[in-house]
């Protein structure tokens, strides 16, 4: 077997991932859960770079290790700290799950074709032309852009609004302003927020005025004006 | 003095240069790794930096949300225009050439591809926008002795 | 020719220097015994070692597009690691996070002061 440096880098990485992912799995703070998630999107970002795959790795430095981890801590600040632990039989249908899936993969594993195989199905038909019809046709370097924006437009244009979509999504549910801390998760009635939300003093008095007020007051969309 | 000053500084000279390198990836895309996708990420974490250190009112007086709300529907609207427009001129639906029929080096191509990913810049960034700032404005500005 | 050995040496000498940095702040963060002097080790030496590596490669380069792009890459490491460094310190020491501190006390300066003026 040939044994290469980037061979051993490899390895490295993905025991480096499994070491992550296992933390994410084993962890109660879900602060450390957020921030070993964007761990876990730099190290495969790293991976995809070793596999020559430079813009996957960018999309996903830039989305799963930088944005996705702040949104992630956004949500987190709205409900808990720490995960509440589970009952050891609740974990019994996706320990199964897992279980299924996973030995499927490694089944699957046999009729992967091998890395940087040219007779691939993915190199072999469309991609191939792909990559000859680039040079003749759009004259760009780059084979992805060519292939993202031009060749699969109809793709890319679902995507963008799939993307639009999500932020719609975000946008109905929880409005552009929010109500500016006033608001608290309270699914069945409790609380789970207590810690979440400390009482400040311009909140405190806002709960104390009268109801009338705060009808009219939540009629209109609240912006924090500048301090 | 405030205790994050620090903060505030490094701050103020990256942000301009994380902006500056989302167009850098926007437009050298055609070049190397990068394009819409990546550039509006990463232009929107440059207000998200700006929103962490100097707060979320400040990030959107910066960046208000009516623009984010604009530019949201204005990407796809570029996208899907740019579509229509090869229609008008006579081509299929996102047919680039038809911009530039006679050109021996694909201008045409080149046009397209570059409205289509400015399209693509305006909807992820201000969609990611989006949810930071529906998450983040629910949350009151944490100060350091809640953590 | 004489010209690539240059190259080859003094890019080979900033790579080395810079291994050692780097392995300094890995052997620091599982040695130290508490999250200050890791802090310490991982910051510092991380700077350091990270901006060797990239000058040895800029070296290797040479006069080229990507030396610069490797340059901008340094700056913007020397910007943000310590600033980093120095955000998660602070976070700590307001979290209320109290260092490990040995038998040696620093002494108090207002003492020695004192001290010194009732020698004279």
């Amino acid at each position: 077997m040939h044994l290469s440096p980037v061979l051993f880098l490899n390895i490295g990485l993905m025991a480096m991932l499994i070491v992550v992912a296992i933390a994410v799995v084993r962890m109660r703070s879900l602060f450390a859960i957020v921030m070993l998630q964007g761990v876990y999107s730099l190290l495969s970002a790293v991976w995809f770079v070793s596999l020559d795959a430079v813009d996957v790795a960018f999309t996903e430095a830039a989305v799963g290790a930088g944005v996705s981890t702040v949104l992630m801590l956004g949500a987190m600040l709205l409900t808990d700290r720490d995960v509440k632990p589970i009952a050891t039989k609740q974990k019994l249908g996706p320990l199964l799950v897992v279980i299924v899936t996973g030995v499927a993969m490694f089944y699957a594993i046999g009729d992967m074709p091998a890395y940087g195989d040219g007779m691939s199905p993915a190199n072999a038909y469309i991609g191939a032309e792909y990559i000859e019809a680039t040079k003749r046709e759009i004259f760009l370097p780059n084979v992805v852009t060519a292939v993202l924006a031009s060749y699969r437009g109809y793709d890319t244009f679902g995507e963008t609004v799939v993307i639009f979509m999500a932020g719609l999504g975000v946008l109905l549910l929880l409005g552009l302003n929010g109500n500016a801390g006033q608001w608290r998760a309270k699914p069945n009635g409790r609380n789970i927020a207590k810690n979440v939300t400390p009482p400040r003093k311009h909140i405190e008095e806002a709960e104390e005025k009268p109801k009338v007020k705060k009808t009219r007051k939540a009629a209109k969309p609240r912006v924090r004006k500048k301090s | 003095m405030n205790p994050h000053v620090i903060l505030r500084v490094v701050a103020k000279m990256l942000i301009p240069l994380i902006a500056l390198f989302a167009f850098y990836v926007q437009f050298h895309g055609d070049f190397g790794p990068g394009g819409g996708f990546q550039a509006g990420v990463i232009f929107a974490s440059s207000i998200i930096l700006y929103a962490l250190i100097f707060g979320m009112a400040a990030a959107k007086k910066a960046m208000p949300p009516s623009w984010v709300r604009i530019g949201m529907s204005l990407g796809v609207l570029l996208y899907g225009g740019t579509g229509v427009a090869t229609w008008l001129l006579g081509g299929n639906f996102l047919d680039y050439t038809r911009f530039a029929p006679e050109s021996t080096h694909a201008a045409g191509q080149h046009w397209g591809i570059f409205s289509v990913e400015l399209g693509v810049l305006c909807t992820v960034a201000c969609a990611m926008l989006a949810i930071f700032y529906a998450f983040g404005s629910r949350v009151q500005d944490l100060s350091d002795e809640d953590w | 020719m004489t010209l690539e050995i240059i190259q080859l040496v003094v890019s080979g000498a900033f790579l080395i220097s810079g291994v050692f940095f780097v392995l300094a702040g890995a052997v620091g963060v599982l040695r130290l015994p508490d999250f200050y002097t890791r802090m310490h080790a991982a910051g510092m030496t991380d700077t350091l070692g990270a901006e060797f590596i990239i000058f040895g490669l800029m070296v290797q380069a040479g006069f080229t597009q990507t030396s610069l792009k490797l340059f901008l890459i340094a700056f913007l490491l020397f910007l943000t690691s310590p600033t980093a460094s120095h955000a998660v310190a602070d976070a700590a020491h307001h979290a209320g996070l109290k260092p490990l501190l040995g038998k040696f006390r620093a002494p108090n300066p207002a003492e020695v002061k004192a001290n010194k003026v009732e020698k004279h």
